[in-house]
């Protein structure tokens, strides 16, 4: 009867998404152009996988991403939640405001910034009227990737501040006043006392960015398109775009295989750290 | 995690608790409340976050020349409607029509996401063996799989079972991608639920499936809700799947797919850009102020537990 309950759900989830994983490995180890037949090359594609310099570039892009991204995301995240932590009308509010971005697509947030951003977009229009400009924010190759970046943040730390205002309401206002007592002053306790207290859940909140940032995607499709010469193509956008474009399907493959190890390791870790946190909340 | 906003029962526990020091603590918030750097740091938030919706807005409603010239501008008077009654009547890549087609998935895989996870979850929870535990493992090994590395191996699989570039297929592809975080939320609320209410059912003589549906599916709303409205906002705003499992030849659009193609065909057409971005983005945000509660705290659950 057990078996009969979970088999439905077994049988999709193994067909839909397992097997694919099983799939990527088998073409990542053979040189399949996605039409005639494929040959076994071993591990030849992940030998090559830096070789080539936009993989290499791809690589860079996506790490400064996840990076700059999370921290900028952590830190924002926190300094919000600080001052929104109270439970009133008004900092709900803003809570929300911050938040909002996270419920609408990717795709078309960086649709919008681009109108924003772009050459013949509201910020550099206006700026025209003033004879200064345009500003290359999309379409300067050192400033595109710190615009796609800009965006992200936008997009991403409101929901860092709803789950570090969750973790600070459970901080016992008896530890506050206790700090109070002792002379803290308000930078004080914060720094000493209340962000040392939901540490567990900053942690969280990083590997949980840093999965998310790594795999980016559709916001880099809206909002840049990779460009301009590529400044800004991500490991996922460079592989989508290789799977379709060129007839290098395996080498491709490869490259997922990879990311997704790598996404791996990053979410194993978030699952260790949520353990170890649990054990300490119980322990 | 459950408990994001504000509780009043709560908050005057605790003042009962301590009266004296929780008066003092709201009066350091009150000084707190008017310092001059969260004043600062609140505006900054608020308009580095509404000028952007300020904008799709108010150039939704207004000719090429007036947001190219004045993007910041409101002026009611050169305001027109014309744009958007073009964007809503468009013969081409239209948001309105992607969005019935769009919600369509949506209520198709919440549907199937709670037939396909609400038993097996069931089974999970109510099982001591280790072989179930596996499966349990099994499910959660897919929340590592990033969907953008493995979309273009589900093309294939979907070739072999004759369902390429159908809206089976896709369907298909999104429910599965949503068992592991929905089956996972399930199990952790099942196991909250005494079993003592099972074994009543049973021995009135109700089968395993209809104790499941009739018994406890209807005490696990809190649940239900959480998956319904992280999967809800997940398929409404997928872009990848949508866009590689569904060529154009199969003439279906989702809201983002449809943006997608449009956008590219008019980029400089602003009078297009923005009424469209604004059709786009308005049910979501419509959504999101009367849910804002529950789709805050199910989108954090979701994204923290799963």
């Amino acid at each position: 009867m057990t078996l009969a309950m979970m088999g439905p759900a077994v049988v999709l989830y193994t067909v839909l998404t397992v097997v694919p994983v099983g799939v990527a490995i088998y073409l990542s180890l053979t040189n399949w152009n996605g039409f005639s037949s494929a040959d076994f090359i071993g591990l030849d594609n992940y030998r090559h996988l830096f070789d080539d310099p936009n993989s290499t570039k791809s690589w860079y892009v996506t790490a400064l991403i996840a990076a700059v991204g999370t921290v900028c995301e952590v830190g924002l995240g926190l300094v919000y939640a600080l001052i929104l932590k109270g439970r009133s009308r008004g900092n709900s509010f803003f809570r929300a405001v911050a938040y909002f971005p996270h419920v609408i697509s990717a795709l078309i947030l960086g649709y919008l910034w681009a109108a924003i951003l772009g050459t013949n977009g509201a910020i550099n229009n206006t700026l025209g009227k003033f004879g200064v400009g345009p500003v290359g924010f999309l379409f300067d190759e050192n400033m595109a990737l710190y615009s796609l970046i800009a965006v992200i943040v936008w997009a991403g730390f409101g929901f860092n501040v709803v789950l570090f205002v969750a973790a600070l309401q459970t901080v016992p206002a008896e530890l506050l006043e206790a700090a109070a007592i002792d002379g803290a002053n308000r930078r004080q306790t914060n720094l000493r006392v209340v962000v040392p207290m939901i540490a567990p859940v900053v942690t969280i909140a990083t590997v949980l960015n840093l999965v998310g940032l790594i795999r980016a995607y559709d916001i880099v499709v809206s909002l840049t398109g990779g460009g301009p010469a590529g400044s800004t193509q991500t490991f996922s956008y460079l592989i989508l775009a290789r799977s379709f474009e060129s007839t290098k399907v395996g080498y491709a493959t490869a490259q997922a295989v990879f990311l997704m190890v790598v996404s791996a390791v990053l979410a194993l870790a978030v699952t260790a750290l949520r353990n170890r946190q649990d054990q300490a909340a119980t322990g | 995690m459950a408990v994001l906003e504000a509780d009043p029962r709560e908050k005057k526990a605790r003042s009962v608790r301590t009266p004296a020091a929780a008066g003092g603590l709201s009066q350091a918030e009150r000084r707190e409340a008017r310092s001059p750097v969260r004043w600062v740091l609140l505006t900054v938030l608020f308009v580095v976050m509404a000028v952007p919706l300020y904008l799709l807005v108010v150039n939704s409603f207004k000719s090429q020349d007036d947001i190219l010239n004045n993007p910041f501008s409101l002026v009611p008077g050169r305001m027109t409607f014309a744009h958007l009654s073009a964007a809503i009547h468009s013969p081409q890549y239209n948001v309105i029509g992607g969005y019935g087609f769009t919600l369509f998935l949506v209520v198709a895989v919440d549907v199937l996401c709670i037939v396909f996870a609400g038993p097996a979850a069931y089974a999970i929870a109510r099982s001591m063996k280790r072989r179930t535990q596996l499966v349990m493992l099994y499910f959660l090994a897919g929340t590592f799989i990033p969907g953008a590395a493995v979309i273009i191996p589900v093309i294939y699989v979907l070739r072999d079972l004759g369902l390429a570039n159908t809206v089976t297929g896709l369907i298909a592809h999104d429910v599965a991608s949503t068992l592991p975080v929905s089956i996972f939320l399930f199990v952790g609320f099942i196991r909250t639920i005494p079993v003592d209410i099972d074994q009543a059912a049973t021995i009135d003589g109700a089968g395993r499936y209809r104790t499941f549906w009739t018994i406890i599916f209807p005490l696990m709303r809190p649940a239900v809700v959480t998956v319904l409205i992280l999967n809800s906002i997940g398929i409404w705003n997928d872009f990848i799947s949508p866009q590689i499992l569904l060529s154009p030849s199969s003439g279906h659009y989702t809201v983002t797919t449809a943006i997608y193609a449009g956008i590219s065909q008019y980029s400089t057409d602003m009078t297009k850009v923005f009424p469209n971005l604004l059709l786009a983005v308005a049910p979501v945000v419509i959504f999101f102020l009367y849910m804002q509660r529950h789709i805050i705290s199910g989108l954090t659950v979701g994204a923290v537990k799963g």
